[in-house]
């Protein structure tokens, strides 16, 4: 027995895991467009930062960009900013819906703006609290516009029949003349919710003239009031201020609190108009259109000027993918259902629905600006409270005679590069599985055809011997012409070679016999001719012994045909449907005629056993089986035939009591020229066809035929299993 | 006037001891090395009887060839092929040429002669109305032992020599078995078993051919073979 243990992994196990190599591909292409990504991140920081150096440049030692007007280099809180209106603003709507867009531009003065007047000179405020508004300042085809939300606890309206304008809840307008240095005082107190009548005062509110080029309206809200008003940009100096007057008590019309956005009502402490400055305005135009929010910040961080938008300002334009009619839909199908759930478990897809938090405020702050004002250029990268957006800020300083008066801030956000990268991993991953089921089915199918071609020639291989040892079956030649091809027919070359060289060795006795008939024939008729004219008693003696010889030498002869004139006439036979039971009967009794001295043990099933064969044949088998039982049988035991059906088969044994098989024969007993008779039983001329007689004619009938040592005694029991007859 | 009897066999010793047998039994014996010099000698003269091997020098199926020959200028001819080859299917193949009887070389002298005795006398028989004491009748089987020729029911039944004498033996008393080696002593051949057994399935043939029911010839198993008498309905 060959202990040899299976190797779990074949052929096929190995090529897969071989294959699954290739899983490091989408990894390393993974891996790769990671690094692609982060090249990608620093050209676009380096051209955010290239694009706010460009524009820091244009606007560099240019400090009247930003003085125009009265600009002021440092930042002073009197100071109003006009902020540019695209769109007409309507007075007379009673609300500030219009303002909408602007209203982040709106400046609260309250409790820190307190201003102690010539109306109020004894304390700035009479009650804490009582009053505070919030100011926007716009600027719309050639007027300033502004509004006033006033939080007041007590209107008090001027009454009708009072000549005086500031003996009630009233806005002064301080502004410096175009003209000259002299401070004009522009006053507007109602009677009522109203369209403005303002007056033009003197320094003491008297001699009220109407003014009738500033014109808006004042009406009431849940809290105070609003006023909205326009005042033509010709009648502006550089310097501007408000001052909200508060009436409390109907009765004394004392003022009780003034709040102003000026410090002091002369010349040099109102406010400056920050103007819009055009130049500036061109400058950032012409860089606009490129994917990047630019805000232009002064030296306080104050935004001065935004062009483009932040949701929009990918940097990296990418164009959709193309999802028309051209891609298949199942495809289409697979894409979003199947593969973009598994892609996006590890990629996160950008989404343009951000809020910037920090981008409404009206100044700007963060490390970039703070460094850009310190005069060195700065980016950084800022991911946004969601977590799913990063945005790329670049700032820059802009300097004046070696001073910074101001900065570029350039901001994108991060989505156009995750956008493409995502695509180029989405194509990436699909491409990669693609290829992979490719190669992978591929190397299955080839590595399944390789094992089982292997497979077969093995079976074929195992076919070819059969338990004897003798050759069955051929291989059929491979034609391909690979390794395994090539083996095959190597194989099939060694079989037919083998198969020759057996079916020599069986036919050498017939071959033997039939060259060795014709001398013998010589010889025999020879004698006989010689017999017929030596007449003299002492040669006839010899003339008989010769003819003996010949005769066994005959006899011999004839035995090693006969497996040969059996095997050819097998091959023409028809079976027919037999009863055993008769013909085993009948040649059992037959030996007991041609074996008197032999006692015969008949065990057999009452009642016909039919099989499918050929009666004479059957009977030969037993001839040979009961005469080398007979021959091995010790004197006085009984020769036993047993013959039962066991399912669909008949057994019949034939069983001699006496010496064993030697045990390295085995079933080679059947084979031709095999005898293990000793020496001295050879009286006869024995060449081992018997038994091999008897086992062609067994596999005739589809049987087999076996030799074994009795159990109970010394002795061989030789059993023949032949297929029942069906139909 | 002595017969004339052919041989053809390749083997000059062989040849010649047969030669000086017959001669020695009276016939006039021609020998011929080859299927040539036979077919130029046979074509002037025809024999009264050949015996010819089948392996003729370089012809390995000569002797057939020169059967078929031999068959075609002669109806009547006895042939008999004498061979060392002993397989079933050269032995129905020259049967089958109509060759009288085939016959292997281990067959003896005396006997080859007796049966070439037995092929002239029925020759010599066959133009004389048949003898009564030659005729063996057993219900529908009449045997000539005579012309060694079988009738069943009326129609002739074609055996060769060999085949009658085996049909003779089991004949002569119905009812006994005769066992292979009676057969072969009585039809003057030395074969083995399987050889007996290959004759008695040609001699059934050959009946059955005639009378699909024949089922005279029995097999009993382990000791041989008997002729089985017919119930006398037909009595």
């Amino acid at each position: 027995m060959n202990l040899t243990f299976k190797n779990p992994f074949g052929i096929r196990f190995k090529l897969v895991f071989l294959s699954s190599f290739l899983l490091v591909i989408p990894w390393l292409g993974y891996q790769y467009i990671i690094e692609m990504e982060e090249y990608l991140r620093r050209g676009q920081e380096q051209i955010v930062l290239g694009t706010a150096q460009a524009l820091a440049t244009a606007l560099n030692e240019r400090p009247e960009l930003f003085d125009e007007g009265s600009y002021s280099p440092a930042r002073r809180t009197e100071d109003l900013y006009v902020y540019p209106v695209y769109s007409p603003l309507s007075l007379d709507d009673g609300s500030l819906l219009d303002w909408r867009e602007y209203q982040q531009y709106e400046v609260d003065y309250g409790h820190d703006d307190y201003l102690r007047t010539d109306l109020n000179p004894y304390r700035p405020y009479e009650k804490e609290g009582s009053l505070s508004f919030k100011n926007m300042v716009g600027e719309y085809n050639g007027s300033l516009y502004a509004y006033f939300k006033v939080i007041d606890d007590n209107i008090v309206y001027r009454s009708r029949d009072a000549l005086s304008v500031h003996r009630s809840d009233f806005l002064q307008i301080s502004m410096l003349s175009r003209e000259g240095n002299s401070v004009s005082r522009y006053v507007i107190a109602p009677h009522e919710p109203e369209f403005l009548y303002p007056f033009k005062v003197g320094d003491d509110y008297s001699e009220p003239i109407h003014e009738e080029r500033i014109s808006g309206q004042w009406y009431e809200t849940a809290d105070g009031y609003d006023i909205e008003l326009q005042i033509p940009m010709e009648m502006l100096g550089g310097r501007l201020g408000f001052a909200i007057f508060d009436v409390d008590d109907p009765q004394t019309r004392d003022i009780s609190t003034v709040v102003a956005t000026y410090k002091a009502a002369d010349a040099e402490r109102l406010g400056s108009l920050k103007l819009p400055t055009p130049e500036i305005d061109r400058i950032v135009a012409g860089m606009g259109h490129n994917n990047s929010r630019i805000q232009i910040v002064d030296r306080g961080g104050r935004v001065l000027l935004t062009v483009g938008d932040i949701q929009s300002a990918t940097g990296l334009n990418v164009s959709s993918r193309i999802e028309d009619a051209q891609t298949n839909k199942y495809w289409l199908y697979i894409q979003n259902k199947i593969l973009n759930p598994i892609y996006y478990q590890i990629l996160t897809k950008p989404s343009n629905d951000f809020i910037d938090d920090l981008y409404s405020d009206v100044t700007r702050a963060g490390a970039h600006i703070d460094s850009a004002l310190k005069g060195t250029a700065f980016t950084q990268f800022r991911t946004l409270a969601g977590g799913e957006t990063r945005l790329l800020e670049a700032a820059h300083p802009i300097l004046a005679n070696g001073e910074v008066i101001g900065a570029v801030v350039v901001d994108q956000n991060m989505n156009g590069l995750r956008t493409f990268r995502n695509q180029a991993l989405e194509t990436l991953f699909n491409t990669i599985l693609g290829v992979m089921l490719l190669v992978t089915l591929g190397l299955f199918f080839s590595a399944s055809r390789i094992s089982s071609r292997i497979r077969s020639l093995r079976n074929q291989a195992e076919r070819i011997i059969d338990d004897t040892g003798r050759v069955q079956n051929t291989i059929v030649a491979s034609r391909s012409s690979d390794e395994i091809g090539d083996l095959s027919r190597s194989f099939s070359n060694i079989v037919e070679r083998l198969t020759q060289h057996t079916s020599y060795l069986e036919n050498m006795s017939s071959r033997l016999s039939h060259e060795l008939r014709t001398p013998v024939t010589v010889v025999r008729s020879s004698l006989e001719n010689l017999g017929l004219t030596v007449k003299d008693k002492e040669s006839a003696v010899y003339l008989e012994r010769a003819e003996e010889g010949i005769k066994r030498l005959n006899i011999i002869l004839t035995n090693m045909s006969e497996a040969t004139r059996l095997e050819q006439m097998l091959q023409t036979e028809d079976k027919e449907k037999i009863d055993l039971n008769a013909v085993i009967h009948g040649s059992v009794e037959g030996y007991k005629l041609a074996y008197p001295d032999q006692q015969f043990d008949l065990d057999m099933e009452s009642g016909p056993i039919f099989a499918n064969g050929v009666p004479e044949y059957i009977a030969q088998m037993l001839d040979k089986l009961i005469a080398n039982a007979v021959e091995f049988s010790y004197p006085d035991q009984p020769i036993t035939i047993y013959c039962h059906t066991l399912r669909d088969h008949v057994v019949i044994k034939v069983s001699n009591a006496g010496p064993s098989l030697p045990a390295e024969m085995g079933d080679r007993v059947f084979d031709a020229m095999i005898s293990v008779r000793p020496q001295e039983k050879q009286k006869q001329p024995h060449l081992g066809i018997g038994l091999h007689i008897a086992r062609l004619i067994t596999e005739f009938h589809g049987g087999q035929i076996r030799a074994e040592n009795r159990k109970d005694r010394e002795g061989v029991t030789v059993s023949v299993v032949i297929p029942l007859f069906y139909r | 006037m002595s017969r004339r009897i052919a041989i053809v066999e390749d083997e000059a010793a062989i040849r010649e001891n047969y030669a000086d047998v017959l001669r020695k039994q009276g016939y006039e014996v021609q020998t011929y090395a080859n299927r040539k010099d036979a077919m130029s000698a046979f074509d002037l003269r025809l024999p009264n009887l050949a015996i010819i091997d089948i392996g003729l020098e370089n012809e390995i199926d000569g002797g057939f060839t020169l059967c078929q020959a031999l068959r075609s200028l002669s109806d009547t001819l006895p042939i008999i092929f004498l061979t060392a080859r002993d397989n079933d299917f050269d032995t129905v193949s020259g049967l089958r040429m109509g060759a009288d009887d085939y016959l292997t070389k281990d067959i003896s002298l005396p006997h080859l002669t007796a049966r070439i005795a037995a092929l002239f006398r029925r020759l010599d028989v066959i133009d004389q109305p048949p003898s009564p004491e030659s005729l063996l009748q057993r219900d529908q089987l009449v045997l000539d032992v005579g012309r060694l020729t079988v009738q069943w029911d009326g129609h002739p039944i074609p055996l060769t020599v060999t085949e009658f004498w085996m049909v003779h033996a089991l004949v002569k008393y119905p009812g006994h078995v005769k066992s292979r080696q009676v057969l072969m002593q009585e039809s003057k051949i030395f074969v083995d078993g399987s050889t007996i057994t290959s004759h008695i399935k040609r001699i059934r043939k050959k009946f059955t051919h005639v009378d699909e029911a024949f089922d005279c010839i029995e097999t009993v198993y382990g000791m041989g073979y008997r002729w089985n008498i017919v119930p006398a309905s037909s009595h």
